[in-house]
């Protein structure tokens, strides 16, 4: 149906894979690798907060606790109780997918963003618990000796086999929920921002497909936060404090609603940052300090004027431009998922 | 437990309970006005707090002109962020908006901490003393000027309400911006002072508690919450219920201190948050609202 766009879209999707992949190849830099991986778990739960936010509209404040379950289930029973990698990924994703979707069902029938606010409680929870079930979490110490990804033979104990693990369940994460905003449930979360009166009557449940992508979503923070736990051999709580999911609401607005190429690509941006200094070597000492420094300033004055100025984020501009250079005799998009006008706000209807 | 003792455990809950109404108040009165919930509620009482120990370091005035100063200081910021970052999108849907918010907050967040630095801060008592004997419970001086602040704002923001034309503009408001319009209400100043109004309770809030518990750059998020857990608690969007929702939550929080441990005493708040949505999301006061076609 979408023709020409869509086979371009593809190759696009397919070079960047490939370009991915490919860069443990180009470099043995252990430092750059593991700083890359972690643009991977980024990824990973940028994703699913993409499936949220840009689709469901709606916003989360709590994936870095999901996040944080998934890696201290998956640490535990591992590292305590001698469960196999597997067992602790399913169990990491389980529990983060079931606490959300507990989370989700009581808010979600309700009107308006009760769950943005349901979410950051569940956060603060979730922070207090890592902090005091010192059995579990280790408590401020937290959790160490976490062993490697391991499935059979197969040891992912290198910084390359590691950077393609991560990568591998990104790619996988992101075609999984491509696929998902593409058909039915996807339709019906279009058809949601369309009028939610409307696809009712049509038969869609609000609540419940804004559940079901709020359960996913979770449970691919649990996914990013158990192979964070076994990447990194160890976690503490402040790596799941509500800095962390602001940070990712920032790499969501930044790369704009209705994309899952958008706030990937932000997520790398913003998790970069930081390491500025290492991705480019000219940069002086003195504007990383000053961006280290700096960061939470800057990151809400970014989330406030990309709101103001671009609320369709990176995603906004990319569709703009296509539509100013792609000239005439392109099929048309509409009906198509992947289209829409910029932002999911806009059709959601003036709140005032 | 003596009877004295679990006096002394309703008295800290009531103190509490007082700021959390206060807060609530804020998330109300913004709420009212624009139907969005307003996540830097918490950032304004971390403001007057740390404004008003800034002024008081800074120019060496007198503690009330320099609470009055953190108060006037932070209501402007309020109306600012109304003006600049909510105002040019305000017919753009509840998501950006509250998004906005959320940058707004972290963003005052960060530049409080450039500003006044990271650490714990106080101010003096307003009326040092002795703490007052009741029935063998003991109370701070500042518990009954954070009750006699709490008692005045609720006065007079009824007062507001009921006998004056801003009042009678906001509830317009609360019922349907465009019909208020239609009426020849300016519905941006109305949303513009509700800002203004809720930042100035939260700062109140902030600065008549600092003598208490010190305050720092980072407060604001847990207050907001619990700020928020009441308004949810007493029904999100009547004034009375909020402080009905904040004074329950303070007497909750204590009581379970009293009863069950102290170990998860910030996690109650969040539970009964939680546990309202699941049960009762209209709040223990509130009727479920009927959904706008």
């Amino acid at each position: 149906m979408r023709g020409r766009d869509s086979y371009i879209a593809w190759a696009l999707v397919a070079a960047a894979a490939v370009a991915v992949l490919a860069l443990p190849l180009l470099t043995s830099d252990r430092y750059l690798l593991k700083v890359f991986t972690f643009v991977g778990l980024n990824a990973i739960v940028v994703t699913g907060l993409a499936l949220l936010f840009g689709y469901a509209g709606q916003i989360s404040l709590g994936h870095a606790a999901f996040f944080g379950i998934g890696a201290y289930a998956s640490g535990f029973v591992t590292t305590k109780l001698g469960w196999p990698f597997l067992a602790g990924l399913a169990l990491a994703v389980g529990l983060s997918a079931v606490g959300g979707l507990l989370l989700a069902l009581p808010s979600l029938r309700l009107k308006g963003h009760y769950l943005a606010m349901a979410t950051l409680g569940f956060s603060e929870i979730a922070s207090i618990l890592f902090v005091e079930a010192k059995p579990i979490t280790g408590g401020n110490d937290g959790l160490s000796g976490i062993p490697y990804a391991a499935v059979g033979a197969l040891r992912f104990s290198t910084p390359q086999a590691n950077y393609w693990l991560v990568w591998g369940v990104a790619i996988a994460a992101v075609l999984a929920v491509s696929g998902i905003v593409s058909s039915r449930p996807g339709r019906a979360m279009a058809a949601l921002h369309g009028s939610e009166l409307g696809a009712s009557a049509c038969g869609i449940d609000p609540a419940s497909v804004k559940t079901g992508a709020f359960t996913v979503s979770a449970g691919l923070a649990g996914l990013a936060g158990c192979l964070y736990a076994h990447v990194l051999g160890f976690v503490a709580p402040s790596s799941f404090a509500l800095d962390t999911s602001i940070v990712l609401v920032a790499m969501l607005v930044v790369g704009g609603s209705r994309s899952l190429a958008g706030p990937v690509a932000a997520a790398a941006l913003l998790t970069l940052v930081p390491f500025a200094d290492s991705i480019l070597p000219g940069l002086s000492p003195a504007t990383v300090a000053f961006l280290q420094e700096w960061k939470g300033d800057i990151s809400g004055v970014v989330i406030i004027a990309v709101m103001l100025f671009a609320p369709g984020g990176i995603a906004g501009v990319v569709r703009a431009l296509r539509g100013r250079f792609g000239g005439p005799g392109r099929p048309t998009r509409a009906g198509a998922v992947s289209a829409g006008p910029a932002s999911v706000a806009e059709e959601e209807g003036s709140a005032v | 437990m003596h009877a004295a003792e679990l006096l002394q455990f309703v008295i800290a809950g009531l103190k509490n309970g007082s700021i959390y109404a206060l807060v609530a108040l804020g998330f109300t009165i913004v709420y009212a006005a624009t139907g969005i919930i307003n996540f830097a509620q918490g950032e304004f009482y971390m403001l007057g707090g740390m404004v008003s120990v800034f002024v008081l370091g800074a120019l060496k005035v007198p503690l009330a002109v320099a609470i009055a100063g953190g108060v006037a200081l932070t209501v402007v910021v309020g109306a600012l962020v109304e003006r600049l970052a909510l105002r040019p999108r305000r017919d753009a849907g509840q998501l950006t908006l509250i998004i906005i918010t959320i940058g707004v907050s972290l963003l005052l967040r960060s530049v409080a901490r450039h500003a006044f630095g990271a650490n714990e801060l106080s101010l003096p008592a307003f009326s040092p003393g002795p703490s007052v004997m009741f029935m063998g419970a003991a109370i701070e001086r500042q518990a009954l000027w954070v009750w006699a602040i709490t008692a005045v704002s609720v006065v007079g923001l009824w007062l507001v309400y009921e006998k004056t034309s801003f009042g009678r503009a906001m509830k317009a408001c609360s019922i349907s911006h465009e019909a208020a319009r239609l009426m020849g209400i300016d519905t941006a100043r109305v949303v513009a002072l509700a800002f203004a109004l809720a930042a100035g309770l939260g700062a109140i809030a902030g600065a008549a508690v600092t003598p208490l518990t010190s305050t720092a750059f980072d407060v604001g998020a847990r207050i907001g919450l619990k700020g928020f857990a009441a308004a949810i608690l007493g029904g999100l969007g009547d004034f009375r219920a909020a402080v009905a929702g904040g004074l329950a939550l303070g007497l909750v929080e204590s009581l379970s201190v009293a009863y069950i441990s102290s170990t998860y005493k910030d996690a109650i708040a969040l539970v009964v948050l939680l546990a309202v949505l699941f049960l009762r999301p209209q709040g223990l006061f509130g009727r479920m609202a009927k959904e706008k076609v």
